[in-house]
Protein backbone atom coordinates (compact mmCIF):
# COMPACT_ATOMS: atom_id res chain seq x y z
CA UNK A 1 0.00 0.00 0.00
CA UNK A 2 2.80 2.29 0.98
CA UNK A 3 4.39 1.76 -2.43
CA UNK A 4 1.19 2.63 -4.31
CA UNK A 5 0.78 5.94 -2.48
CA UNK A 6 4.42 6.71 -3.03
CA UNK A 7 4.14 6.10 -6.76
CA UNK A 8 0.92 8.08 -7.02
CA UNK A 9 2.64 11.07 -5.42
CA UNK A 10 5.61 10.63 -7.71
CA UNK A 11 3.22 10.61 -10.70
CA UNK A 12 1.96 14.06 -9.72
CA UNK A 13 5.46 15.29 -9.01
CA UNK A 14 6.81 14.18 -12.37
CA UNK A 15 3.82 15.72 -14.13
CA UNK A 16 4.25 19.10 -12.42
CA UNK A 17 8.01 19.11 -12.87
CA UNK A 18 7.77 18.36 -16.59
CA UNK A 19 4.96 20.77 -17.43
CA UNK A 20 5.76 23.75 -15.24
CA UNK A 21 9.50 23.57 -14.92
CA UNK A 22 11.31 21.63 -17.59
CA UNK A 23 8.97 22.50 -20.48
CA UNK A 24 9.49 26.17 -19.64
CA UNK A 25 13.26 26.03 -19.64
CA UNK A 26 14.76 27.31 -22.83
CA UNK A 27 18.32 26.06 -22.98
CA UNK A 28 18.98 26.78 -26.63
CA UNK A 29 20.35 24.37 -29.25
CA UNK A 30 17.07 22.46 -29.17
CA UNK A 31 17.88 20.94 -25.79
CA UNK A 32 14.78 19.63 -24.07
CA UNK A 33 14.84 18.11 -20.61
CA UNK A 34 12.58 15.09 -20.75
CA UNK A 35 12.28 13.49 -17.30
CA UNK A 36 9.00 11.57 -17.65
CA UNK A 37 10.64 8.28 -18.75
CA UNK A 38 12.41 8.14 -15.40
CA UNK A 39 9.01 7.57 -13.78
CA UNK A 40 8.35 4.52 -15.94
CA UNK A 41 11.89 3.34 -15.27
CA UNK A 42 11.62 3.31 -11.48
CA UNK A 43 8.29 1.47 -11.29
CA UNK A 44 8.85 -1.91 -9.57
CA UNK A 45 10.31 -4.82 -11.54
CA UNK A 46 7.19 -6.94 -11.30
CA UNK A 47 4.86 -4.26 -12.77
CA UNK A 48 2.49 -5.68 -15.38
CA UNK A 49 3.37 -4.66 -18.94
CA UNK A 50 -0.16 -3.53 -19.72
CA UNK A 51 -0.24 -1.36 -16.61
CA UNK A 52 3.15 0.06 -17.58
CA UNK A 53 2.01 1.00 -21.09
CA UNK A 54 -1.22 2.48 -19.77
CA UNK A 55 0.57 4.56 -17.13
CA UNK A 56 2.96 5.80 -19.79
CA UNK A 57 0.08 6.77 -22.03
CA UNK A 58 -1.85 8.61 -19.31
CA UNK A 59 1.19 10.49 -18.03
CA UNK A 60 2.26 11.37 -21.55
CA UNK A 61 -1.12 12.57 -22.76
CA UNK A 62 -1.63 14.74 -19.67
CA UNK A 63 1.68 16.47 -20.28
CA UNK A 64 0.82 16.81 -23.97
CA UNK A 65 -2.45 18.56 -23.19
CA UNK A 66 -0.61 21.31 -21.35
CA UNK A 67 2.33 21.80 -23.68
CA UNK A 68 0.76 21.68 -27.17
CA UNK A 69 2.58 18.60 -28.35
CA UNK A 70 -0.71 16.75 -29.07
CA UNK A 71 0.34 13.15 -28.40
CA UNK A 72 4.06 13.20 -29.13
CA UNK A 73 5.06 12.73 -25.50
CA UNK A 74 2.44 10.02 -25.03
CA UNK A 75 3.74 8.21 -28.08
CA UNK A 76 7.33 8.11 -26.89
CA UNK A 77 6.25 7.15 -23.36
CA UNK A 78 4.24 4.22 -24.74
CA UNK A 79 7.29 3.13 -26.71
CA UNK A 80 9.44 3.33 -23.58
CA UNK A 81 6.95 1.24 -21.60
CA UNK A 82 6.76 -1.37 -24.34
CA UNK A 83 10.53 -1.71 -24.62
CA UNK A 84 11.21 -1.76 -20.87
CA UNK A 85 10.45 -5.47 -20.21
CA UNK A 86 12.39 -6.48 -23.33
CA UNK A 87 15.54 -4.57 -22.35
CA UNK A 88 15.19 -5.63 -18.70
CA UNK A 89 15.11 -9.26 -19.84
CA UNK A 90 18.21 -8.76 -21.96
CA UNK A 91 20.21 -7.29 -19.08
CA UNK A 92 18.96 -9.63 -16.36
CA UNK A 93 21.50 -10.45 -13.65
CA UNK A 94 22.45 -14.17 -13.43
CA UNK A 95 20.14 -14.83 -10.46
CA UNK A 96 17.25 -12.78 -11.77
CA UNK A 97 15.98 -9.54 -10.27
CA UNK A 98 15.77 -9.21 -6.50
CA UNK A 99 12.10 -8.44 -5.71
CA UNK A 100 13.22 -6.25 -2.82
CA UNK A 101 15.07 -3.91 -5.13
CA UNK A 102 13.91 -1.11 -7.42
CA UNK A 103 15.28 -0.33 -10.87
CA UNK A 104 17.22 2.71 -9.67
CA UNK A 105 20.91 3.47 -9.75
CA UNK A 106 21.13 3.19 -5.97
CA UNK A 107 19.70 -0.35 -5.92
CA UNK A 108 21.01 -1.87 -9.12
CA UNK A 109 24.34 -0.10 -9.52
CA UNK A 110 25.34 2.67 -11.87
CA UNK A 111 26.60 0.46 -14.69
CA UNK A 112 23.35 -1.43 -15.01
CA UNK A 113 21.29 1.75 -14.69
CA UNK A 114 23.24 3.76 -17.23
CA UNK A 115 23.22 0.98 -19.83
CA UNK A 116 19.57 -0.07 -19.46
CA UNK A 117 18.10 3.37 -18.95
CA UNK A 118 20.41 4.81 -21.60
CA UNK A 119 19.16 2.42 -24.27
CA UNK A 120 15.50 2.90 -23.36
CA UNK A 121 15.74 6.65 -22.96
CA UNK A 122 17.72 7.21 -26.16
CA UNK A 123 15.24 5.20 -28.21
CA UNK A 124 12.20 7.02 -26.86
CA UNK A 125 13.88 10.42 -27.23
CA UNK A 126 14.92 9.70 -30.81
CA UNK A 127 11.39 8.54 -31.56
CA UNK A 128 10.09 11.83 -30.14
CA UNK A 129 12.27 14.02 -32.34
CA UNK A 130 11.85 11.93 -35.48
CA UNK A 131 8.08 12.20 -35.16
CA UNK A 132 8.21 15.88 -34.34
CA UNK A 133 10.27 16.92 -37.35
CA UNK A 134 9.44 14.07 -39.73
CA UNK A 135 11.41 15.28 -42.74
CA UNK A 136 14.41 13.68 -44.41
CA UNK A 137 15.86 17.07 -45.25
CA UNK A 138 16.16 17.97 -41.58
CA UNK A 139 18.08 14.98 -40.29
CA UNK A 140 20.72 17.35 -38.99
CA UNK A 141 18.14 19.12 -36.87
CA UNK A 142 16.84 15.83 -35.47
CA UNK A 143 20.34 14.72 -34.53
CA UNK A 144 21.27 18.03 -32.95
CA UNK A 145 18.07 18.17 -30.90
CA UNK A 146 18.52 14.54 -29.94
CA UNK A 147 22.08 14.79 -28.69
CA UNK A 148 21.60 18.10 -26.89
CA UNK A 149 18.47 16.82 -25.18
CA UNK A 150 20.14 13.55 -24.31
CA UNK A 151 23.00 15.31 -22.56
CA UNK A 152 20.78 17.83 -20.75
CA UNK A 153 18.30 15.18 -19.58
CA UNK A 154 21.06 12.79 -18.56
CA UNK A 155 22.55 15.44 -16.29
CA UNK A 156 19.25 16.16 -14.57
CA UNK A 157 18.36 12.50 -14.22
CA UNK A 158 21.74 11.49 -12.79
CA UNK A 159 21.52 14.27 -10.23
CA UNK A 160 18.06 13.05 -9.26
CA UNK A 161 19.45 9.54 -8.83
CA UNK A 162 22.11 10.81 -6.44
CA UNK A 163 19.75 12.77 -4.26
CA UNK A 164 16.33 11.22 -4.32
CA UNK A 165 16.39 7.60 -5.31
CA UNK A 166 19.44 6.45 -3.44
CA UNK A 167 17.66 4.60 -0.66
CA UNK A 168 14.59 3.24 -2.39
CA UNK A 169 14.17 0.03 -0.33
CA UNK A 170 10.80 -1.56 0.00
CA UNK A 171 9.42 -1.50 3.52
CA UNK B 1 -10.06 -20.24 -34.44
CA UNK B 2 -7.81 -21.73 -31.82
CA UNK B 3 -4.83 -20.54 -33.77
CA UNK B 4 -6.25 -17.07 -33.82
CA UNK B 5 -6.61 -17.03 -30.04
CA UNK B 6 -3.13 -18.42 -29.66
CA UNK B 7 -1.85 -15.67 -31.94
CA UNK B 8 -3.70 -12.97 -30.02
CA UNK B 9 -2.43 -14.33 -26.70
CA UNK B 10 1.12 -14.49 -27.90
CA UNK B 11 1.18 -10.97 -29.28
CA UNK B 12 -1.20 -9.37 -26.80
CA UNK B 13 1.40 -6.95 -25.45
CA UNK B 14 2.41 -5.89 -28.91
CA UNK B 15 -1.21 -5.46 -29.99
CA UNK B 16 -1.96 -3.33 -26.92
CA UNK B 17 1.15 -1.28 -27.58
CA UNK B 18 0.27 -0.79 -31.24
CA UNK B 19 -3.26 0.26 -30.41
CA UNK B 20 -2.14 2.97 -27.99
CA UNK B 21 0.68 4.04 -30.28
CA UNK B 22 -1.79 4.32 -33.13
CA UNK B 23 -4.08 6.42 -30.93
CA UNK B 24 -1.21 8.80 -30.06
CA UNK B 25 -0.15 9.21 -33.66
CA UNK B 26 -3.74 9.63 -34.79
CA UNK B 27 -4.23 12.41 -32.23
CA UNK B 28 -0.98 14.06 -33.28
CA UNK B 29 -1.65 13.99 -37.00
CA UNK B 30 -5.25 15.04 -36.53
CA UNK B 31 -4.20 18.01 -34.42
CA UNK B 32 -1.44 19.14 -36.68
CA UNK B 33 -3.20 18.63 -40.00
CA UNK B 34 -6.93 19.01 -39.46
CA UNK B 35 -7.58 20.64 -36.13
CA UNK B 36 -11.19 20.16 -35.05
CA UNK B 37 -11.51 20.01 -31.30
CA UNK B 38 -9.65 22.10 -28.79
CA UNK B 39 -9.47 19.41 -26.12
CA UNK B 40 -6.00 18.22 -25.26
CA UNK B 41 -4.54 21.57 -26.15
CA UNK B 42 -4.07 24.75 -24.18
CA UNK B 43 -6.88 26.38 -26.17
CA UNK B 44 -9.46 24.42 -24.18
CA UNK B 45 -11.00 26.38 -21.36
CA UNK B 46 -9.83 24.15 -18.53
CA UNK B 47 -6.22 23.90 -19.64
CA UNK B 48 -6.20 27.56 -20.54
CA UNK B 49 -7.31 28.47 -17.03
CA UNK B 50 -4.50 26.46 -15.48
CA UNK B 51 -2.03 28.19 -17.74
CA UNK B 52 -3.36 31.68 -17.15
CA UNK B 53 -3.33 31.14 -13.38
CA UNK B 54 0.33 30.30 -13.69
CA UNK B 55 0.82 33.18 -16.11
CA UNK B 56 -0.63 35.61 -13.55
CA UNK B 57 1.96 34.46 -11.08
CA UNK B 58 4.81 34.84 -13.49
CA UNK B 59 3.70 38.03 -15.24
CA UNK B 60 4.38 40.05 -12.07
CA UNK B 61 8.06 39.50 -12.57
CA UNK B 62 7.83 41.15 -15.97
CA UNK B 63 5.61 44.11 -15.04
CA UNK B 64 8.31 46.70 -15.12
CA UNK B 65 9.77 45.54 -18.39
CA UNK B 66 6.34 45.28 -20.01
CA UNK B 67 5.41 48.76 -18.86
CA UNK B 68 8.54 50.16 -20.41
CA UNK B 69 7.79 48.40 -23.69
CA UNK B 70 4.19 49.67 -23.67
CA UNK B 71 5.30 53.22 -22.96
CA UNK B 72 7.66 53.08 -25.88
CA UNK B 73 4.96 51.72 -28.14
CA UNK B 74 2.51 54.37 -26.98
CA UNK B 75 4.99 57.06 -27.87
CA UNK B 76 5.44 55.61 -31.31
CA UNK B 77 1.70 55.30 -31.86
CA UNK B 78 1.11 58.89 -30.81
CA UNK B 79 3.61 59.99 -33.39
CA UNK B 80 1.89 57.95 -36.03
CA UNK B 81 -1.54 59.35 -35.23
CA UNK B 82 -0.27 62.87 -35.63
CA UNK B 83 1.30 62.25 -39.01
CA UNK B 84 -1.81 60.46 -40.14
CA UNK B 85 -3.97 63.47 -39.41
CA UNK B 86 -1.70 65.65 -41.39
CA UNK B 87 -1.80 63.47 -44.44
CA UNK B 88 -5.55 63.00 -44.37
CA UNK B 89 -6.00 66.74 -44.32
CA UNK B 90 -3.84 67.15 -47.35
CA UNK B 91 -5.52 64.41 -49.26
CA UNK B 92 -8.89 66.00 -48.75
CA UNK B 93 -7.87 68.99 -50.76
CA UNK B 94 -7.17 66.92 -53.86
CA UNK B 95 -10.02 64.52 -54.40
CA UNK B 96 -12.33 62.48 -52.26
CA UNK B 97 -9.71 59.98 -51.35
CA UNK B 98 -10.36 56.62 -49.81
CA UNK B 99 -6.71 55.76 -49.30
CA UNK B 100 -7.01 56.18 -45.57
CA UNK B 101 -10.00 54.00 -44.95
CA UNK B 102 -9.34 51.86 -41.94
CA UNK B 103 -8.50 48.37 -43.04
CA UNK B 104 -7.31 46.68 -39.86
CA UNK B 105 -8.41 46.70 -36.29
CA UNK B 106 -6.51 45.22 -33.38
CA UNK B 107 -7.57 43.24 -30.36
CA UNK B 108 -5.09 43.40 -27.47
CA UNK B 109 -4.30 40.10 -25.80
CA UNK B 110 -2.06 38.54 -23.22
CA UNK B 111 0.09 35.53 -23.99
CA UNK B 112 -0.50 32.86 -21.37
CA UNK B 113 1.68 30.05 -22.66
CA UNK B 114 4.57 29.94 -25.02
CA UNK B 115 7.06 27.46 -26.40
CA UNK B 116 10.09 28.25 -28.52
CA UNK B 117 12.23 25.15 -28.48
CA UNK B 118 10.01 22.71 -30.36
CA UNK B 119 10.10 22.29 -34.13
CA UNK B 120 6.56 23.65 -34.28
CA UNK B 121 5.91 26.25 -31.64
CA UNK B 122 2.56 27.47 -30.41
CA UNK B 123 1.36 30.34 -28.27
CA UNK B 124 -1.81 30.44 -26.21
CA UNK B 125 -3.57 33.80 -25.99
CA UNK B 126 -6.37 34.78 -23.63
CA UNK B 127 -9.00 35.76 -26.20
CA UNK B 128 -11.32 33.38 -28.03
CA UNK B 129 -14.60 32.99 -29.83
CA UNK B 130 -16.31 35.37 -27.38
CA UNK B 131 -14.01 38.19 -28.47
CA UNK B 132 -14.63 37.49 -32.14
CA UNK B 133 -11.39 35.66 -32.86
CA UNK B 134 -11.50 33.49 -35.97
CA UNK B 135 -9.13 30.99 -37.45
CA UNK B 136 -6.33 32.36 -39.67
CA UNK B 137 -6.30 35.82 -38.18
CA UNK B 138 -2.84 37.33 -37.83
CA UNK B 139 -1.19 38.04 -34.48
CA UNK B 140 1.41 40.77 -34.14
CA UNK B 141 3.49 42.20 -31.34
CA UNK B 142 5.08 45.63 -30.98
CA UNK B 143 8.26 44.31 -32.56
CA UNK B 144 7.06 42.05 -35.32
CA UNK B 145 4.82 39.21 -36.34
CA UNK B 146 3.89 36.53 -33.82
CA UNK B 147 1.90 34.10 -35.94
CA UNK B 148 -1.50 33.03 -37.19
CA UNK B 149 -4.49 31.88 -35.13
CA UNK B 150 -4.63 28.13 -35.51
CA UNK B 151 -7.44 27.02 -33.26
CA UNK B 152 -10.11 28.98 -31.41
CA UNK B 153 -11.57 27.99 -28.08
CA UNK B 154 -14.33 29.66 -26.11
CA UNK B 155 -12.00 31.89 -24.04
CA UNK B 156 -8.55 31.05 -25.35
CA UNK B 157 -6.97 30.50 -28.74
CA UNK B 158 -3.94 28.70 -29.98
CA UNK B 159 -1.56 30.62 -32.23
CA UNK B 160 0.77 28.88 -34.62
CA UNK B 161 3.86 31.00 -34.25
CA UNK B 162 6.28 32.19 -36.89
CA UNK B 163 8.60 29.56 -35.43
CA UNK B 164 7.00 26.61 -37.26
CA UNK B 165 8.01 24.72 -40.32
CA UNK B 166 5.03 25.60 -42.49
CA UNK B 167 4.53 29.34 -42.06
CA UNK B 168 5.80 31.33 -45.02
CA UNK B 169 5.54 35.05 -44.55
CA UNK B 170 5.64 37.40 -47.53
CA UNK B 171 8.09 40.18 -46.78
CA UNK B 172 9.84 43.04 -48.51
CA UNK B 173 13.46 43.93 -48.03
CA UNK B 174 13.58 47.62 -47.24
CA UNK B 175 10.46 49.76 -47.72
CA UNK B 176 9.08 48.95 -51.18
CA UNK B 177 12.12 46.81 -51.88
CA UNK B 178 12.27 43.34 -53.45
CA UNK B 179 9.87 40.68 -52.23
CA UNK B 180 10.78 37.42 -50.61
CA UNK B 181 9.46 34.62 -48.46
CA UNK B 182 10.47 34.48 -44.82
CA UNK B 183 10.71 31.19 -42.96
CA UNK B 184 12.11 30.19 -39.60
CA UNK B 185 15.49 28.46 -39.83
CA UNK B 186 14.39 25.80 -37.33
CA UNK B 187 17.39 26.21 -35.06
CA UNK B 188 17.58 29.60 -33.45
CA UNK B 189 14.41 31.33 -32.16
CA UNK B 190 15.84 34.67 -33.26
CA UNK B 191 16.83 33.80 -36.84
CA UNK B 192 14.88 33.36 -40.05
CA UNK B 193 15.72 32.80 -43.70
CA UNK B 194 14.41 34.68 -46.73
CA UNK B 195 14.32 32.90 -50.06
CA UNK B 196 12.96 33.78 -53.48
CA UNK B 197 15.06 36.93 -53.96
CA UNK B 198 16.78 37.05 -57.31
CA UNK B 199 20.56 37.29 -56.97
CA UNK B 200 20.93 40.07 -59.51
CA UNK B 201 19.40 42.45 -56.99
CA UNK B 202 21.83 44.25 -54.75
CA UNK B 203 20.96 43.77 -51.11
CA UNK B 204 22.76 45.65 -48.37
CA UNK B 205 23.52 44.07 -45.06
CA UNK B 206 21.46 45.43 -42.15
CA UNK B 207 18.54 46.34 -44.41
CA UNK B 208 15.30 46.20 -42.45
CA UNK B 209 12.66 43.65 -43.32
CA UNK B 210 8.99 44.62 -43.45
CA UNK B 211 5.81 42.64 -43.95
CA UNK B 212 4.34 42.87 -47.43
CA UNK B 213 0.75 42.23 -46.43
CA UNK B 214 -0.17 40.66 -49.75
CA UNK B 215 -2.46 38.06 -48.23
CA UNK B 216 -4.29 40.64 -46.14
CA UNK B 217 -3.60 38.80 -42.90
CA UNK B 218 -1.01 41.28 -41.65
CA UNK B 219 -0.86 45.00 -42.31
CA UNK B 220 1.83 46.17 -44.68
CA UNK B 221 5.06 47.58 -43.31
CA UNK B 222 5.53 45.97 -39.89
CA UNK B 223 9.22 45.99 -39.14
CA UNK B 224 10.40 42.42 -38.49
CA UNK B 225 14.14 42.48 -38.28
CA UNK B 226 17.19 42.98 -40.42
CA UNK B 227 19.38 41.09 -42.84
CA UNK B 228 22.52 39.81 -41.14
CA UNK B 229 24.13 37.78 -43.90
CA UNK B 230 23.59 36.71 -47.48
CA UNK B 231 24.79 33.77 -49.52
CA UNK B 232 23.95 32.32 -52.92
CA UNK B 233 21.83 29.19 -53.18
CA UNK B 234 23.73 26.57 -55.16
CA UNK B 235 22.63 26.09 -58.78
CA UNK B 236 20.04 28.85 -58.52
CA UNK B 237 20.15 32.53 -59.22
CA UNK B 238 18.70 33.32 -55.82
CA UNK B 239 19.90 34.84 -52.57
CA UNK B 240 19.56 33.10 -49.27
CA UNK B 241 19.29 35.88 -46.70
CA UNK B 242 19.62 35.36 -42.99
CA UNK B 243 17.42 37.56 -40.84
CA UNK B 244 17.62 38.41 -37.17
CA UNK B 245 14.14 39.00 -35.73
CA UNK B 246 13.55 42.13 -33.70
CA UNK B 247 11.15 40.26 -31.46
CA UNK B 248 12.55 37.87 -28.91
CA UNK B 249 9.76 35.32 -28.75
CA UNK B 250 11.13 33.92 -25.52
CA UNK B 251 10.18 37.03 -23.57
CA UNK B 252 6.92 37.89 -25.30
CA UNK B 253 4.00 38.67 -22.97
CA UNK B 254 1.47 40.70 -24.91
CA UNK B 255 0.32 40.78 -28.51
CA UNK B 256 -2.46 42.05 -30.79
CA UNK B 257 -4.79 39.99 -32.92
CA UNK B 258 -5.23 41.59 -36.32
CA UNK B 259 -8.77 41.78 -37.56
CA UNK B 260 -8.61 42.49 -41.24
CA UNK B 261 -11.55 44.38 -42.69
CA UNK B 262 -10.40 44.00 -46.28
CA UNK B 263 -9.24 40.41 -46.32
CA UNK B 264 -12.43 38.94 -47.70
CA UNK B 265 -12.48 41.35 -50.59
CA UNK B 266 -8.82 40.69 -51.27
CA UNK B 267 -9.33 36.95 -51.29
CA UNK B 268 -12.34 37.13 -53.56
CA UNK B 269 -10.35 39.23 -55.99
CA UNK B 270 -7.42 36.88 -55.96
CA UNK B 271 -9.70 33.93 -56.64
CA UNK B 272 -10.45 35.44 -60.01
CA UNK B 273 -6.87 35.01 -61.19
CA UNK B 274 -7.16 32.27 -63.83
CA UNK B 275 -5.30 29.08 -62.93
CA UNK B 276 -2.76 27.54 -65.23
CA UNK B 277 -4.38 24.85 -67.31
CA UNK B 278 -1.53 22.48 -67.97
Amino acid sequence: MNTIIRYALLFGLFFIMQVFIFNRLELGFGAYIFILPLYLMILPFETNVFALILVGFVLGISVDALSNTFGLTASSMVLFAFLRPIIFEAFRPRDGYDPLKFPTAGDMGWVWFVVVFGILFASSLLWFFVLEVFRWGETLLILRNFFCSLIASALVISVSQFFFFNTGRKK
Amino acid sequence: MQNLFAFLRRFRVFIFFSALQFLCLFLYVQFVAFPKSVYLSTASTFNGKIQSAEGKLISHFYLEKNNAALRLENAQLRKRVFTNFYRVERAKIQVKDTTYEQSYSFIPTKIVNVSVNRRNNFFTIDVGKLQGIKKNMGVISPNGVVGIVFKVGEHFSLVKSLLTQDINLDVMIGIDGPRGILKWDGFNPRKGIITGVSSDLYIKKNTHIYTLGASGIFPKGIKLGKVISKSRIEDQALWKLEVRFREDYRTLHSAYVVKSLIRKELQELQLEVPEDTE
